[in-house]
């Protein structure tokens, strides 16, 4: 048995010698389901990343490759997705998904298999104790509950009600913003967990309003938030102000009238030098970001490009080394990132948005 | 109070014309056929996509439910029928086959999001403390509609008099001059298109997706059961009854028990409710709330 073993990682080992002139490097996204419109968005900041680099020489003196696959936002999908990266690819690092709920099992099984993982868009406080060999160059929602619970309670509001995804990043975000909305000394009238991938949030939207709050907040992945904006307007919930957590995010797929009128806070996506990053943005797909997201995933393969020729191999542990290394102060399209002790990226600026005739608008 | 019974109601429109469906067709053919969940999730993509192609809304409706009739009747003479001379337990199986068939197909055709029809954003009219959307008033219209007609015709006309005829004895009426095969085939397309119009009523009041017939295969078995298999209007009252009761368990505020202000059981906790039920009627009415007439012949 140890033999196969050895002969295994001898042939691995070969093998990763043989492609050593071409990197190819992995990414799971949603490109389908529920979250589809966030996935496409972070596939096209990986596309101007792969451009930009390979217009500069590529690495290690080839084009950089991205395999993409897709994870339809069902967890099963992507731990397939990611075992034939693994498998089959011979990635030595991936990056994605989107919903904390995914990414984690999907970090969990990379970093069995020895192989780097670079969080792009998931932000659940469970991502910081993954372990080494995982990084994310997004903020986690320690931060963003925090800021989003000051702001909040800075708006006027003191009884409010939660509704989120039941899944790990739902709780962590709700338990986040409660916990620092109590400190502040408000009041969380009801928290509802709802269920993903349903048709109608009707009874979910009516135990919401049950304790008669000042302020909604929500947050809910594209189509799922699509339909509880539109629901919430049938059932006249809207009367009350509603504050979304990642705002973009929950606007994304909803009806501009649904949705006018809310406020919210999202990722600062757009760093002191991004600027050339966003022109070429727009003028490759023809207009403004259509989500926050599309920056983080750029950035990751910036990061992940930059790290592989600073490694000058393919090795997963070199490329760790090397990511932590250029981590320690990296200025990305999305700000600097300032990656922690845990791979983790430190400070994370937000925005504060309002949607004014269908746009989200910055606020201060 | 009002707004709860809208909510009941509103969920009773989602289950009744398919449990009204299956129980007809078991006074029947003597099988509870599961497709029909999967007929009222086609009447409502069908319906949808018939818009999306540029066919007006109206119109849209009246093609996709006839076609998911014709559609019922063709799977019936086909694979339903045959597999009943094997046995009733055969065909339920294999509706139960046919209906995981339909998912995987929505699931290719239409994809995993759910879809609506495109309907001018309209503002909620406010009925008492309730409010309700005119395309879900125009959902309830067209479920009372169909239970009217299907009532008159089944009460009031020739046509059901043989339908009765034939649920009751298929061999008299057979000795009499019915064509029994001609009666099996009209209350199957008669059940197609009831269930049809329901998906399209649920579409109408929101959304529908790859697995909104699976989602209503409990419910509306436990409705048909409640209400007494083979006996179509028990079936109204069976729907009402989950209705009501997947309506109690998740509105219910707990809160003041607690000395919260709110606190409720989550709402996964519908689906339990009729499951319940539905052990409860198999297990102390298995022919359900009211004897059927069909009994006691």
């Amino acid at each position: 048995m140890k033999s196969i073993l050895l002969s295994g990682v001898f042939v691995l080992g070969l093998s990763m010698a043989a492609y050593a002139q071409e990197a190819v490097i992995g990414a799971i996204l949603p490109l389908s389901g529920s979250s589809a419109t966030q996935g496409e968005d972070q596939r096209r900041g990986m596309e101007l990343a792969l451009e930009k680099i390979n217009a500069g020489g590529g690495v290690l003196g080839h084009p950089l490759k991205i395999v993409t696959e897709d994870s339809g936002g069902r967890t099963a999908t992507a731990l397939d997705a990611a075992k034939k990266l693994v498998t089959v690819d011979k990635v030595p690092v991936i990056l994605g998904e989107f919903s904390s709920g995914i990414t984690i099992p999907i970090a969990q099984y990379l970093l069995q298999q020895g192989r780097a993982h670079i969080n792009i868009g998931s932000s659940s406080t469970q991502i910081r104790t993954l372990g080494k060999g995982a990084f994310s160059v997004i903020g986690l929602d320690d931060v963003s509950g925090t800021f989003a619970a000051q702001d909040v309670f800075a708006d006027g509001a003191r009884k409010v009600a939660v509704i989120a995804p039941n899944n790990a990043y739902g709780q962590g975000i709700a338990n986040a913003f409660a916990a620092k909305f109590k400190a502040l000394g408000g009041a969380i009238t009801s928290t509802v967990l709802y269920t993903e991938g349903q048709t109608t949030y009707r009874r979910e939207l009516q135990q919401l309003g049950a304790g008669a709050p000042d302020l909604y907040v929500y947050t809910a992945y594209g189509k799922e938030s699509a339909t509880i904006n539109r629901e919430s307007f049938e059932l006249g919930l809207n009367d009350k102000k509603w504050y979304g957590l990642y705002l973009t995010m929950c606007t994304a797929d909803s009806d501009p009238q649904y949705v006018e009128g809310q406020i919210g806070m999202d990722l600062n996506y757009i760093g002191g030098n991004g600027a050339d990053y966003q022109k070429a943005y727009e003028a490759k797909y023809k207009g403004g970001f259509t989500s926050t997201f599309n920056g983080f995933a750029y950035d990751g393969v910036m990061l992940v490009a930059a790290a592989i020729n600073k490694a000058n191999s393919l090795d997963p542990q070199k490329i760790e080394t090397a990511i932590a290394e250029i981590g320690k102060s990296y200025e990305g399209a999305t700000g600097p990132i300032v990656l922690d002790a845990d791979g983790q990226r430190g400070a994370q600026p937000y925005l504060r948005l309002k949607i004014e005739s269908g746009k989200a608008i910055a606020t201060q | 109070m009002f707004q709860f019974l809208v909510d009941v109601l509103m969920r009773a429109c989602d289950l009744m014309l398919v449990a009204i469906g299956m129980s007809a067709v078991y006074s029947l053919m003597k099988f509870p056929n599961i497709a029909l969940v999967q007929y009222a999730a086609t009447g409502g993509v069908l319906a949808i996509a018939l818009q999306k192609a540029g066919v007006p809304v109206g119109v849209a409706i009246i093609f996709a439910v006839v076609l998911t009739g014709l559609l019922a009747v063709i799977l019936n003479e086909f694979l339903f029928n045959r597999m009943l001379k094997i046995g009733s337990s055969t065909a339920m199986i294999g509706s139960l086959a046919v209906s995981m068939v339909f998912s995987a197909a929505f699931l290719v055709t239409v994809g995993p999001n759910p879809s609506r029809f495109a309907l001018p954003v309209s503002r909620p009219i406010r009925i008492l403390d309730a409010r309700i959307t005119e395309p879900q008033l125009l959902g309830f219209a067209i479920v009372a509609a169909a239970i009217g007609i299907f009532a008159f015709l089944y009460f009031r006309t020739d046509l059901g008099r043989c339908m009765r005829a034939t649920s009751t004895n298929e061999v008299l009426a057979d000795a009499t001059g019915i064509d029994t095969g001609r009666m099996k085939t009209i209350i199957v397309l008669i059940s197609g298109v009831m269930a049809a119009l329901g998906g399209v009523a649920i579409a109408l009041k929101g959304e529908v997706d790859s697995q909104v017939g699976m989602d209503l295969l409990l419910p509306v078995f436990a409705s048909a059961i409640l209400g007494g298999l083979g006996n179509p209007f028990g079936a109204i009252a069976g729907a009402l009854l989950i209705s009501a009761a997947e309506t109690v368990v998740t509105a219910v505020n707990f809160g003041p028990l607690m000395g919260e202000v709110a606190a409720f059981l989550p709402v996964a906790y519908a689906s339990a409710i009729s499951f319940l039920l539905l052990v409860a009627a198999l297990l102390w009415r298995p022919r359900g709330l009211f004897v059927s007439e069909v009994k006691r012949v």
